[in-house]
């Protein structure tokens, strides 16, 4: 690897703000990226880090037929993923570019929303790279919403057969069937009024658990029974995601005042406080391998890489409450900054786990490595 | 033989040993040499084997050394030969003077005989005659003792007769050390016969004793009596067989009592000391209290000496006695230092108490007083400190809360700003205060507090420490931004009720007045008159740390002032978000006028801008500002530019827009957005509305736009531009947000078509008079 720390870049042609590793590839780093161009044919990127380490290479490239929201790749399949889009209004729309869409069949309507949202299930074709413009096949589209959708989420650990889905209002638990090409909703939950949901996040070492992140709180729900069982008050949360190494530890952000992170069997206060970006702090993820090692992406054009570790927390509780102060510039390991516009997209690959890739709002990719700030611990 | 001696001394010499050796009672003691036959000097031993030893002899020797050996052994052959002729000569001779010496003794012995027996004859008269005198003598011997005998009696009888008189005679004459010697004397016979013959007699004399054990004990209990004969007394009362514990236990019980007076006086002290704060009470009464006090405790002091003098063996009890006093007077005086008082004050009460120690130690040393006291004045001094920092952490919690009172009166013109200085005061001349209280305890020359000296020194170093940990602590939790129970927005915080922003500036600006101001102002006020100490033992290093309370309050002042610029945008992020998330932007109608968020955002930077000006001090940087700021025409002139660039590329319609933004940006030099925020009112404000930019940006980018949409956010921010610009310090900065939230419009706009310039104007204009019109009214 040349320069350590100097990142690897790869550019999208347009704007975008999600990238999601690949985790079914077990032989290569690779991620998936998609655009978010209003006016332009949208595209679906599959990245991969070359054997080396030292250059992305663009190992396929997909139209996608509109602005990708959210993108998230299939933890046991490498050739599926899911995409939420939305299709901007239907009536200022030209009647060309509409008239395609009718045709893919794969946008729901909503009546009196002027922007439409939808999700689907994708599958990358087999002997990609020997077409011209392969064309995705769809699997399934996620159409029972009837609200903005926010997120669609696979279970981060493993094959399981269930997708969920999140809108502004409702919870959706799907039954995937890849071999039939079909979705069909197993049950469905309102959070309730005035809990707009923004996000989500699946426990990874619990399949029933899932969090739902809204505006005034941080929802837990049982998938069996789609009830609510836990609650964390806390207004503004962008992102919360679960620490994939230990039980209970759920790292949230938050617009304006950082990061935090808790542990579910106190949801309270939370465990531990960082400070988190300049301006919001947009996304929050925890390393799948290494204890406490948590990205966050802001919109001040800069990840920060911190080393947060709870394990050790309560012993040290005392101790931290004497030396806060001194502290306070510790959990801070690095901080990414050759950004030009906010940051959105962040993923650590699940292959190389000392590997993240971050995505910033002018589509530029980076992938760069931990490995010198590893060594610290 | 005698003439022989003297040449022949060592001839002479051996020959006795071989005499000797021949006379000894045991021959094997003769054997002194141990017989070793297998060397050449076994020859003088009775082991010697003579074949053997030829056979050594020539197996070790050669010719030479046999010859040798031969002439040898043949001199010494010879030599024995004359020695054994020689002894048995002497040997005869002795014999024959043995003899001689026998036949004298025969002759003498024959005249002794008749000697001894009429030596005999004359003991056994003498004997006789000394026992014909003793007979003589006897009788009158034996009459003569019984007469002497008798009259002994006799005047013992007397005596006893004439006892009930003398002791009469003794209690007129208050001579109770002779009646007892008598009484005591008397004792035995009344005992043996006081039952029958001489029953009145000891019947009266007991009377006569009874008489003097009353007027003992009243002698005992007497105060005006001397301590001597009180003592004495005592004594002839324990002769007496009288149960004088009981009367140790009485006279203790007394002094408790005294005690109890002594108890309810320091507590009058320290009322009069408290009253003493009252100028209308004066110190009159205070001193007529001490002295009064003073009075009973030199009486009490000397009823102890008296009691030990009295009773030797009661000092236990004493000590105990003593030292209950003086723990009881601490007692109180802790619960006194509880409340708020002054150390000279507390120095009255310890003068007060210190006085009644030594008075008492002058009697009483063994209860070691003085250490006893100094322990328990550690206590009491100590406590004083600390309660004296929690009450000014206190004061200035109050002065800080008085914020809320006012601001919601709103009366005051300046509320922060008066509440800034209120706890400025309350935070420098609260901390001299202290130490200037503190000084007087060091200054006194009571030496109690002078062998606490360092004691205290430290524990005021400690207490700073301490005490703007606490106010650290504090400051956190007025600002809610305590770790444990966090503040947010929609929560209520730890004390219930939403933290005013204002109140966070407040904390920031009084931060940093700590840290510049108040810390240096301390330590040179310790290392002036409270250096030393260091009874905390030097391996810790003085117990006040400057640097690192410095260190605190900077990093406190800081995360405050971001704290309060984070409350300000999120107030603006609420509002942004409402404005964002509720219309149907897709749907937007064609822009009337500029949309009412702008001056609800524009009244909360007014608010913002407001508050910070009563706190914080102007930035130097802004006349260089103002002089920069002619050239703002061309910054318009700029923006001019930026439009018709946008027109054209709306007029292409292409995607190469994107592509100009991004050249836009390489060729402008980036703009550093998110500078060090610093304690001043143009940075302060600058940050806020950059970071609100920086939001309302993101909202925009999070929606989709109709071409009215883009219109309505153009107008709004095309409008912002004046009054943010007279707001703000760095104008190149917010120029270059508005423009990113426009372009971000334009990005996420289907149509992207701006207004045209003079509707755009004719819009702004009219709003622009009606802002300046409110204005006007309003300040």
């Amino acid at each position: 690897m040349q320069g350590g720390s100097s990142g690897i870049g790869y550019g999208l042609k347009y704007q975008a703000r999600c990238i999601s590793d690949v985790k079914a590839d077990t032989d290569h780093t690779s991620f998936l990226t998609g655009t978010l161009s209003l006016r332009e044919e949208n595209e679906v990127h599959l990245i991969r880090l070359s054997s080396g380490g030292t250059e992305l290479i663009c190992e396929g490239l997909f139209s996608h037929p509109n602005e990708i929201w959210d993108l998230a790749s299939c933890p046991f399949d490498q050739r599926i993923f899911s995409t939420v889009f939305s299709t901007g209004s239907l009536f200022d729309i030209d009647l060309p570019f509409y008239g395609l869409k009718m045709e893919t069949g794969l946008i729901v309507f909503f009546a009196g929303e002027g922007e439409s949202y939808g999700a689907a299930i994708w599958q990358i074709p087999e002997l990609y790279g020997q077409l011209n413009s392969p064309q995705l096949e769809r699997i399934a589209s996620l159409d029972a919403h009837t609200r903005k959708i926010n997120c669609v989420l696979w279970w981060p650990s493993g094959r399981h057969d269930k997708l969920i889905s999140i809108d502004d209002e409702n919870l959706f638990l799907w039954t995937l069937d890849c071999s039939k090409k079909t979705a069909q909703v197993q049950s469905k939950q309102t959070s309730g009024m005035l809990h707009y949901l923004s996000g989500g996040a699946w426990d990874p070492h619990d399949i029933n658990a899932v969090a739902t992140t809204c505006e005034s709180s941080v929802q837990f729900w049982d998938l069996r029974t789609m009830k609510k069982t836990n609650a964390v008050e806390r207004a503004h949360i962008r992102n919360a995601n679960y620490d994939m190494k230990n039980n209970h530890i759920l790292v949230t952000a938050e617009d304006e005042s950082g990061i935090h992170i808790w542990d579910l069997r106190k949801p309270k206060s939370p465990v531990k406080e960082l400070p988190g970006h300049t301006h919001w702090t947009w996304a929050v993820t925890c390393n799948p391998e290494y204890d406490g090692l948590i990205l966050s992406a802001g919109t001040d054009s800069s990840v920060n890489l911190w080393l947060a570790p709870t394990s050790a927390e309560e012993d040290a509780t005392s101790e931290s409450i004497v030396e806060s102060p001194a502290q306070q510039a510790g959990p801070l390991l690095n901080s990414y900054s050759d950004y030009e516009d906010s940051v959105y997209g962040l993923a650590w690959s699940s292959r190389e786990p000392w590997t993240f890739a971050s995505l910033s709002y002018d589509g530029r990719v980076v992938v760069e490595s931990v490995k010198p700030f590893l060594s610290r611990k | 033989m005698e003439t022989d001696d003297v040449p022949l001394d060592d001839k002479a010499k051996r020959m006795r040993d071989l005499l000797s050796s021949f006379y000894a009672p045991d021959p094997s003691s003769t054997e002194n040499a141990p017989s070793n036959p297998g060397t050449l000097d076994a020859i003088n031993t009775t082991s010697f084997d003579a074949d053997q030893y030829m056979n050594l002899l020539i197996q070790k020797s050669n010719l030479e050394a046999l010859l040798q050996r031969h002439v040898e052994m043949a001199a010494e052959i010879k030599n024995i030969d004359t020695d054994l002729q020689m002894l048995v000569y002497e040997n005869y001779n002795k014999f024959i003077s043995a003899t001689d010496a026998i036949k004298r003794m025969k002759t003498n012995i024959v005249g002794m005989e008749a000697n001894m027996e009429q030596l005999l004859d004359k003991i056994m008269s003498v004997q006789s005659k000394s026992d014909g005198v003793n007979t003589s003598l006897f009788e009158k011997r034996e009459r003569v003792e019984k007469l002497h005998r008798t009259r002994n009696l006799l005047r013992k009888v007397q005596f006893i007769y004439d006892l009930p008189a003398r002791l009469e005679k003794c209690i007129e004459a208050e001579a109770y050390v002779d009646a007892v010697k008598f009484y005591t004397g008397a004792m035995p016979i009344f005992k043996a016969y006081g039952d029958s013959s001489f029953h009145d007699c000891k019947q009266a004399s007991e009377e006569a004793i009874a008489v003097i054990v009353k007027n003992l004990q009243g002698k005992l209990f007497s105060d005006s009596e001397s301590i001597q004969s009180r003592a004495e007394a005592a004594v002839l009362l324990k002769q007496l067989d009288f149960p004088v514990d009981s009367l140790q236990v009485k006279l203790l019980e007394k002094l408790e009592q005294s005690l109890g007076d002594l108890q309810l006086k320091t507590n009058d002290i320290e009322n009069a000391s408290m009253e003493s704060n009252d100028p209308k009470q004066g110190k009159v009464s205070d001193s007529v209290h001490i002295t009064a006090h003073e009075g009973s405790v030199r009486g009490f002091a000397e009823a102890i000496s008296a009691y030990r003098v009295i009773f030797p063996e009661s000092e236990e009890q004493l000590i105990k006695l003593v030292q209950d006093v003086v723990v009881k007077n601490f007692e109180t005086t802790e619960q006194y230092v509880k409340g708020r008082i002054s150390s000279a004050n507390l120095l009255c009460v310890l003068r007060t108490i210190w006085t009644d120690v030594l008075l008492m130690d002058e009697v009483l040393s063994e209860a070691v007083l003085p250490v006893f006291s100094l322990e328990a004045a550690q206590i009491a001094l100590k406590q004083h400190v600390a309660s004296s920092f929690n009450y000014l952490l206190q004061d200035i919690s109050d002065a800080l809360l008085r914020v809320n009172v006012s601001s919601k009166e709103a009366a005051e013109e300046h509320p922060l700003q008066v509440a800034l200085e209120a706890s400025k005061k309350a935070v420098l001349q609260g901390s001299m205060d202290v130490l200037l209280d503190f000084r007087q305890l060091l200054d006194d020359d009571l030496q109690l507090l002078v062998q606490l000296r360092d004691f205290i020194i430290d524990w005021v170093q400690e207490g700073f420490q301490d005490f703007f940990r606490a106010l650290y602590d504090r400051f956190l939790l007025l600002s809610g931004r305590n770790s444990s129970s966090r503040q947010d927005q929609g929560l209520t915080g730890a004390h219930g009720e939403k933290v005013l922003a204002g109140l966070v500036l407040v904390l920031a600006q009084l931060s940093v007045f700590i840290e510049q101001t108040v810390i240096p102002r301390i330590t040179e006020e310790i290392a002036a008159s409270f250096s030393g100490g260091g009874a905390r033992g030097c391996e810790n290093g003085p117990a006040f740390v400057p640097g690192v309370i410095c260190r605190i309050f900077r990093s406190a002042g800081e995360r405050l002032l971001h704290h309060y610029i984070n409350m300000r945008t999120q107030k603006v992020s609420t509002l942004l978000r409402k404005r964002f998330t509720t219309p149907n932007w897709v749907k937007h109608k064609e822009p009337r006028e500029v949309h009412m968020f702008v001056d609800l955002f524009l009244q909360e930077l007014k608010e913002s801008a407001s508050e910070v000006k009563q706190i914080l001090p102007q930035g130097l940087a802004r006349k260089h500002r103002r002089s920069d700021s002619n050239g703002s025409t061309a910054s318009s002139r700029s923006n001019q530019l930026r439009d018709d660039k946008m027109t054209r590329s709306n007029t292409q319609r292409a995607r190469s827009q994107l592509l100009e933004t991004h050249l836009a940006k390489l060729f402008k030099q980036k703009v550093e957005i998110f500078t060090k925020v610093e304690y001043t009112q143009e940075s302060v404000v600058t940050t806020t509305v950059k970071l609100c930019l920086k939001s309302l940006q993101e909202f925009v980018r999070l929606q989709t736009f109709n071409r009215s949409g883009f219109q309505q956010i153009q107008l709004d921010i095309q409008f912002l531009r004046t009054p943010l610009k007279e707001t703000v310090e760095d104008e190149a900065a917010v120029d270059f947000l508005l423009d990113e939230v426009i372009v971000a419009a334009s990005e996420r706009c289907l149509d992207p078509i701006p207004l045209e310039p003079p509707i755009l104007d004719r819009l702004i204009q009219a709003k622009l008079a009606k802002w300046k019109e409110q204005n006007l009214i309003s300040p």
